[in-house]
């Protein structure tokens, strides 16, 4: 009874929150570099990041701290959904030209 | 250049071990030329997988909505990381040899079902990566003076990854039957973790389910899941060095189920 109970309060937890209005951060990957490297979001708020590819090559916007993995197109954008953070710093990266395309969100 | 060929090499770490521990089973065995067989044809339909994957992502058809696509991703890795169990189990039981159970009457059907198993599991992994190498191969050729350092990357990173194979084989080769299976199978089930975890993140990133309490710990000074050494331990066996706690809870339920049934297996 107690782990049925238990389960259900981690399922409703675990629903995302639907239909809520959400921040939009934007990331320009261009080629090897991303802007800004460095994005300051505000903690415990769901938001987005708009990644948009204007370079000439493939990219792939990843970040193990984000739980994100996405190959981006040349001229293409994606829209990331990114779950409430704690105060702190997450990297990310291009992989595909991971020797110069790096930054972090900061989280205050 | 020498980035450019760690990543096509990162990219075919999962499909050579994968292909590389088929291989070397299959080999062991007199009566297993019919299961090289479907080993070869996943590798032939992993390559055809990735390329329809790299079309995909690089929007050649963009018909398709772009959840569409993650989800079918999503669908992947749990897919293999189940096949992958299951082929380790599998592979259990044929420890010595297929033709004694032929012989005893096993059923026909059941044995080429495990072997269209195989080919999936193989088409999966050599799928999956590749797609990405692909995206960015093409990226390359896209560069300035791209066409000629594709002409260098890629039979180089061609050759990393035959590299890499032989290198699994002298694996089998060195080692004792008995001491390379072991090694063998908690490579696969370590690969299957992480597929889950990917998996799991993925879902969590999807907006289907939270990740509880995120960044639970920080293990970044040990081993940075961002850097070289960290990626490939992360990509091959589900490290975070920040982990969030649902999926720390399935890696960890996915080892005690896995541990269970193979204590029961063995006790069999």
């Amino acid at each position: 009874m107690k782990l049925r109970l238990l389960l259900i309060v981690v399922a409703v937890w675990a629903l995302p929150a639907l239909g809520q209005e959400m921040p939009v951060y934007k990331i320009v990957a261009r080629d090897g570099t991303l802007a800004p490297t460095r994005l300051e979001v505000p903690a415990g708020k769901r938001f987005k990041i708009e990644v948009s590819n204007e370079g000439k090559t493939p990219i792939e916007f990843d970040s193990k701290d984000l739980k994100q993995e996405k190959v981006v197109a040349p001229g293409a954008k994606t829209s990331l959904l990114i779950n409430p953070l704690k105060p702190g710093e997450y990297k990310f990266v291009d992989e595909f030209h991971e020797a110069t395309a790096k930054g972090t969100v900061v989280a205050k | 250049m020498g980035n450019a060929l760690f990543i096509v090499w990162r990219e075919s770490a999962e499909a050579m071990l994968v292909v590389g521990i088929l291989y070397a089973w299959l080999k062991r065995r007199s009566d297993a030329t019919i299961g090289m067989r479907y080993l070869w044809g996943g590798v032939a339909a992993g390559i055809g997988l990735a390329l329809a994957l790299a079309g995909a992502m690089l929007g050649v058809a963009s018909v398709l909505p772009e959840s569409a696509l993650d989800y079918f991703q999503l669908a992947m890795m749990f897919i293999a990381a189940g096949l992958i169990v299951q082929m380790v189990f599998w592979m259990r039981r044929h420890g010595r040899t297929f033709k004694k159970e032929l012989e005893a009457g096993m059923q026909e059907k059941a044995a080429r079902a495990n072997w269209w198993g195989l080919l999936f599991v193989v088409a999966l992994a050599v799928g999956r990566e590749s797609a990405e190498t692909v995206v960015f191969l093409y990226g390359l050729s896209a560069e300035q003076h791209g066409a000629s350092r594709l002409l260098f990357v890629l039979p180089v990173g061609i050759a990393l990854a035959l590299l890499t194979f032989w290198a699994l084989q002298q694996g089998g080769r060195i080692l004792s039957w008995r001491a390379f299976f072991r090694v063998s199978e908690i490579l696969l089930l370590l690969l299957a973790g992480a597929l889950l975890i990917s998996g799991v993140e993925k879902l969590i990133a999807l907006g289907q389910l939270s990740p509880v309490v995120d960044q639970l710990s920080d293990s970044t000074p040990l081993l940075d899941d961002s850097g070289r050494v960290g990626g490939i331990v992360a990509a091959l066996t589900g490290y975070r060095a920040h982990p969030a706690l649902l999926p720390l809870v399935v890696l960890v339920a996915y080892w005690a189920i896995v541990a269970y049934a193979l204590r029961r297996q063995r006790s069999r």
